[in-house]
């Protein structure tokens, strides 16, 4: 029993460490920020005596410094880099021997073709539609179950609450290739393969959102409910009106991993969706498959596929930076 | 739009977190492993404590409570409950493919499911190479990391651009982009039978322009030790945001003090790192290790996206099984359906992670300063 | 601790609840009992519907369509819904799905090992009981006619029977253990070798008849230009099932012997893999589908390989058409396939009790199991009037390149067939009427062979398929490719 809970503190961070972390993490503008942070202050401490050669050796640590986060930078860009440049290459210029740091001419018509059946063999265009209904349906669906669950978790009474959020915290240690199985039957037992619903249904329950929602609820205080009460407002209002707005940034966070997870997966919709109902992923590996082999594939196509794949979630990450990483940095596993 | 947002929401938060943080803290200090897991719950269940003495209305209002859980539940029961025993059940029974249940076969309790999954050809395969990719990606990509954000922060200068960059693996779709990798390593013809590639690919030209020779990455006369470590590399590559941000996180908590004293005890930065930053870490590290086996092991869609449904390169699929790869052949469209083998691999997955994550927990119980 | 073990009772609680639910809601698709014909036949009164899966692209949908409304004449209360499956590859595992939650098509194309895996959902009906001699033979069903009805047999009649060609009649019984009849056949298609006719003839080469001949041909042309691939084998499993066939060595039987089922693991198997890995890793004298990547039919249009051994079926993949003219840019010749002797009578080791052999392909329909019988019925009407219909036969192979089901001499009463198609000599469809003549030809010599069909035979074609990429790719493989294969098809036995 012990390792099990131990295990679930560490799966499921706990506020001490994801708090802390994330705000610290993610407040880049905050006012801390303004002061020196820690090494630096510790270093204007020395400042006053300190001599010309640490100086220089101060400067020369923070052009290595600076190198190394370039070095770093670059290499985790690259992909982003070659990704662009080859989605508008013609074919025979990327299937040059010795490929071309940079196009020779722009082949923009890559990204029409993406939408061409004939070009691409599949219809991305109808997976990318599929995707994004899914994505919007489900998002919309475990929002509401979500809030629901988390604000009976986090405000109402009823015996046996305790225990049944830790059996739903417990459910979380099972890998979820476990449940894949079972699912795939039940979904084809009930005649939901190659539905939509056999898309959204299963997942529309995160427990670590509800989870994370709970958290945020229990830290709106208590006093603005009772004197919602005394006033007579119902559970119902007093949610939507007081709690959600309170709770808003929570529910941008789980918003966009919901969507992200939608746009990204792949094990699942393989499984269960078929010609018409296919998610863009799985079109995405099965155009990788078509178009990569023979003596002359179409890797520009591929990459522009890819890019605008990839191009939405890059924005909405821009946009919704603070959000995303607030997520993250408790969630723990990618998806 | 969004910063102004979270500042007028950030109050309720801030006013908040310290009073969770603190009986947290306290349990840590504590130095009792039973106390410090224990003191998650009470700490969460003491808002509700507060409101039974407010108010009566909970007793009549109880049906209430559960109208709010009842479409969770009734998900939960479905997809996440039943499954759990329905698994263990296939797994056990002999012999279970969808046709015999469907056609009423008559199958016996047993383990040949078991013996089945460990006996297929891929299992060893499968097993080793998730073990391998883990234990070299987690540790170097942990490394990696640690650099990084140690080195984030303690710039101030482009902090906030170089911060966005390493975050950008984060949000990519893992098949995409290991189609990227796949366009970046692939040669396109072969060297079989004395004849020349017509492409060499952006990797090789790189290592040609450094006056190497091109090597076969990922296609068919690649060797395994190159498929490896063009996987490697892009399941570092993707694993290096969450980490780097969970470790910044934590170091921007900690105490200036700490190396305050550091400082005055005129210690060296290497010194410094390992002695003073590594330990302060040292919970955090041991969450994005636990966190890293964990989906090392789980490891399926980097290999997808680079090498395809086959796992592996042209003429030798299923070289880079991986075990999740191995239940998903189980199931597998067109084939006769190994539930039941399928289920002992889900099974067996599961109590390796379970196994690892109490051998990582123990390891970090006597490693990890609180 | 108290709190976790309830917590513990209660996910159990749960689960207990609802596995009970679950297993009386949803026990998903059943299986279809056997039931008793009506004893007043089909009922031509009463609408039914019945739904065919196949994996047919536009052009052949549209024979189908121009040919549905004359099936319907004949039969108007019968409403044929047809779709695609897309591609052979996922037909089968579509129809799985749909067996197992009891949407599966009332009659579907099926190669033999598609019809074992169904078998074991126990989904497929046998037709034995609509042949000569079978309990329905002599049941009568009424046909339209000019406002009347006209009562014609409901099964296959003799004469029927004797309209197909026997090798691919034959098949449909193949299945198994070979007691019942599960398919017809719809369009057949065998292996052959397509070559340069232009450069063979430039580089004064001959055309080879036994795979001897072929290393010697790969000798010569490699000698004119080294970076042409003498030859292409577009199918790794075909090439292995066909070697085991012409060798006599031993593949994979529906009869275990010595408690296997397979029997491709034999020391004659692995010396041809061997040489034909060094054929491909040491001396690049073939390229394969899977090791190219796409149909090797692209090489050979694209003049580099001279040989191309594919199904006639896709002759029209096979010549290159010069833009404006719609000349082909050089001749395409047919030749069957190499054989381990050759079967030109005036050849040195020319042996007359050796026959040779290809593998036959192409789609057979089979028909669901279904509680209402009016649907099997409707069904098998369906397939008996397409399958047996000259002219539907003909229509098919015209557009297809598949060869016609039915015997030469019967496909030949139709003018147009025998002349403008088979006759035609010109443009791109010329090689089409080719390589449709040359399969009927070899059919009809009974060259043509099927192998086994029974569960596990599919997992055995998809694993000496990879038997022959991975050791052509790591040659030093080839013991531990032949066993991991074996023990991949172990869990049939």
């Amino acid at each position: 029993m012990e390792e099990i809970n131990k295990e679930l503190n560490e799966q499921i961070p706990d506020p001490e460490m994801s708090g802390q972390a994330q705000d610290a993490a993610l407040e880049s503008v905050q006012p801390q920020e303004g002061e020196t942070s820690a090494a630096e202050t510790s270093h204007e401490i020395n400042v006053e005596k300190a001599s010309k050669r640490q100086k220089i050796g101060k400067i020369f640590a923070y052009i290595g410094l600076y190198a190394f986060l370039t070095v770093m930078a670059l290499v985790v860009l690259f992909p982003f880099y070659w990704m662009l440049i080859s989605s508008v290459k013609t074919i025979a210029e990327y299937n040059l021997y010795s490929p071309t740091l940079w196009p020779k001419k722009f082949e923009w018509v890559n990204y029409a073709n993406v939408f061409s059946k004939e070009a691409a063999t599949i219809d991305l265009g109808t997976m990318f539609g599929n995707t994004v209904l899914v994505g919007v349906v489900s998002t919309i669906l475990s929002l509401i179950v979500t809030v629901l669950s988390a604000y009976a978790f986090a405000k109402m009474e009823f015996r046996g609450k305790n225990i049944l959020f830790g059996a739903m915290l417990a459910t979380m240690m099972i890998p979820g290739e476990l449940f894949t199985i079972t699912n795939y039957i039940t979904v084809t037992d009930m005649g939901m393969y190659n539905k939509y619903t056999a898309l959204i249904l299963p997942f529309l329950v995160s427990v670590f959102y509800i989870y994370l929602l709970r958290q945020n609820f229990l830290q709106i205080p208590n006093e603005l409910y009772l004197a919602a009460k005394v006033d007579g407002t119902s559970d119902f209002k007093y949610l939507w009106r007081v709690m959600i707005p309170l709770a808003s940034p929570t529910l941008i966070s789980i918003t966009i991993l919901k969507m992200m997870g939608a746009w990204n997966s792949y094990l699942w919709p393989r499984l269960v969706a078929d010609d018409g109902h296919q998610l863009i992923t799985v079109g995405l590996r099965e155009l990788a498959d078509a178009l990569s082999e023979g003596s002359t594939p179409n890797f520009p196509l591929q990459m522009a596929a890819v890019v605008l794949v990839t191009l939405p979630l890059l924005v909405v990450f821009l946009l919704f930076r603070k959000y995303i990483m607030r997520g993250v940095s408790r969630s723990g596993i990618k998806g | 739009m969004d910063e102004e947002k979270t500042l007028t929401e950030e109050p309720v938060l801030a006013e908040e977190v310290p009073e969770v943080l603190q009986s947290d803290d306290a349990a840590y200090e504590n130095g009792d492993p039973v106390t410090a897991e224990e003191g998650g719950m009470p700490a969460e269940a003491q808002p509700g404590k507060k409101k039974k003495k407010g108010g009566k209305w909970q007793a009549k209002n109880q049906w209430k409570a559960w109208l709010y859980l009842l479409p969770a539940i009734a998900i939960l029961a479905v997809f996440t409950v039943w499954p759990i025993i329905n698994t263990i059940r296939m797994s056990f029974l002999d012999g279970f493919t969808y046709s015999a249940q469907m056609t009423h076969a008559k199958m016996n309790f047993g383990v040949k499911n078991f013996q089945a999954i460990v006996g297929d050809s891929d299992f060893l395969n499968a097993l080793g190479n998730t073990m391998l990719l883990t234990v070299i990606t987690v540790p170097v990509s942990t490394m990696l990391a640690l650099l990084i954000a140690v080195g984030l922060n303690s710039i101030k200068w482009l902090k906030k651009v170089y911060q966005t960059i390493f975050f950008l693996p984060y949000v990519t779709n893992t098949i995409a982009i290991g189609m990227v990798f796949l366009a970046m390593f692939n040669i396109i013809g072969s060297w079989a039978g004395g004849m020349q590639p017509s492409s060499i690919g952006l990797i090789n030209k790189l290592i040609v322009g450094c006056g190497g020779k091109p090597i076969d990455w990922i296609n068919e006369s690649s060797s395994k030790v190159a498929n490896m470590a063009v996987l490697m590399i892009f399941i570092i590559w993707n694993a290096l945001p969450f980490k780097i941000l969970v470790l910044l996180g934590g170091l921007q908590n900690v105490d200036k003090q700490y190396y305050d004293a550091a400082k005055v005890d005129g210690a060296s930065r290497f010194r410094i790192f390992w002695r003073v930053t590594v330990p302060l870490l040292s919970p955090m590290i041991a969450y994005v290790v636990i966190t890293g086996f964990i989906g090392g092991f789980k490891e399926y869609n980097s290999v997808i996206g680079i090498f395809g449904e086959d796992m592996g390169p042209t003429g030798s699929p299923g070289r880079l099984m991986t075990m999740v790869g191995l239940i998903m052949n189980r199931i597998e469209d067109g084939s006769v359906k190994f539930y039941g083998e399928a289920s002992a691999g889900a099974i067996i997955l599961f109590l390796i992670i379970f196994a690892v994550t109490l051998i990582n927990l123990y390891v970090s119980k006597k490693k990890v300063h609180y | 601790m108290k709190k976790k073990i309830g917590a513990v009772l209660l996910a159990g609680v749960m689960a207990c609840s609802m596995g009970a639910t679950l297993a009386l809601a949803g026990c998903g698709g059943h299986v279809q009992a056997d039931f008793d014909w009506p004893t007043e036949g089909f009922d031509v009164t009463k609408p039914v519907t019945i739904n065919f899966l196949h994996t047919m692209g536009a052009n052949l949908r549209s024979v189908l369509d121009v040919m549905i409304p004359k099936f319907n004449k004949l039969y108007p209360n019968i409403t044929v819904k047809h779709e695609s499956a897309g591609s052979w590859d996922s037909i089968s595992g579509q129809i799985t799905t749909k067996i197992t939650n009891n949407t599966n098509p009332d009659i579907a194309y099926c190669y033999p090992d598609h019809v074992a895996l169904y078998n074991s959902y126990q989904a497929v009906q046998p037709l034995d009981d609509f042949l000569p001699g079978g309990a329905y033979a002599n049941m009568k069903v009424k046909q339209a006619k000019d406002g009347g009805y006209e009562e014609v047999p409901f099964g296959l009649t003799e004469a029927e029977v004797d309209m197909f060609n026997p090798t691919f009649y034959e098949e449909g019984k193949k299945i198994d253990d070979g007691t019942h009849m599960y398919t017809l056949p719809w369009a057949k298609s065998t292996e052959v070798m397509y070559y340069n006719k232009t450069f063979m003839k430039n580089n004064h080469l001959e055309v080879p008849e036994t795979w001897d001949e072929l290393e010697q041909f790969c000798k010569d042309v490699k000698k004119i230009d080294k970076n042409l691939y003498p030859f292409t084998y577009d199918s790794e499993g075909n090439w292995f099932i066909t070697m085991c066939e012409q060798l006599g060595s031993g593949y994979a039987v529906t009869e275990p012997m010595n408690g296997s089922h397979f029997l491709f693991d034999n020391q004659q198997n692995r010396d041809f893999v061997q040489r034909f890995a060094s054929w491909y890793k040491e001396n690049g004298y073939v390229m394969t589908q899977e090791l190219n990547g796409s149909y090797t039919s692209e090489l050979f249009t694209e003049q580099k390989a001279v040989i191309c051994i594919g199904s006639s079926g896709g002759a029209g993949y096979q010549v290159s058409l010069d833009g404006e003219a719609g000349n082909s840019v050089f001749e395409v010749g047919i030749a069957p396939i190499p054989q381990v002797k050759p079967y030109s009578t005036e050849k040195e080791g020319y042996d007359a009790t050796y026959k040779p052999k290809m593998i036959s392909q192409g789609p057979s329909v089979c028909i669901f199991k279904n509680d209402d019988p009016q649907k099997v019925m409707a069904s098998w009407l369906f397939a008996k009037f397409f399958t047996t219909s000259v002219e539907f036969e003909a229509r098919f192979s015209i557009e297809s390149g598949y060869m016609p089901v039915l015997k030469k001499e019967i496909m030949e009463e139709n003018e147009a067939y025998r002349d403008e198609f088979l006759g035609n000599t010109e443009g791109d469809s010329a090689i089409k009427a080719l390589a449709v003549k040359c399969g009927i030809d070899y059919a009809e010599n009974g060259w043509c062979f099927v192998s086994d069909a029974f569960l596990g035979s599919s997992e055995a074609r998809k694993q000496v398929g990879r038997i022959m990429q991975g050791v052509f790719v790591n040659p030093d493989q080839l013991d531990k490719m032949f066993k991991d294969a074996l023990k991949a098809c172990s869990v049939y036995d």
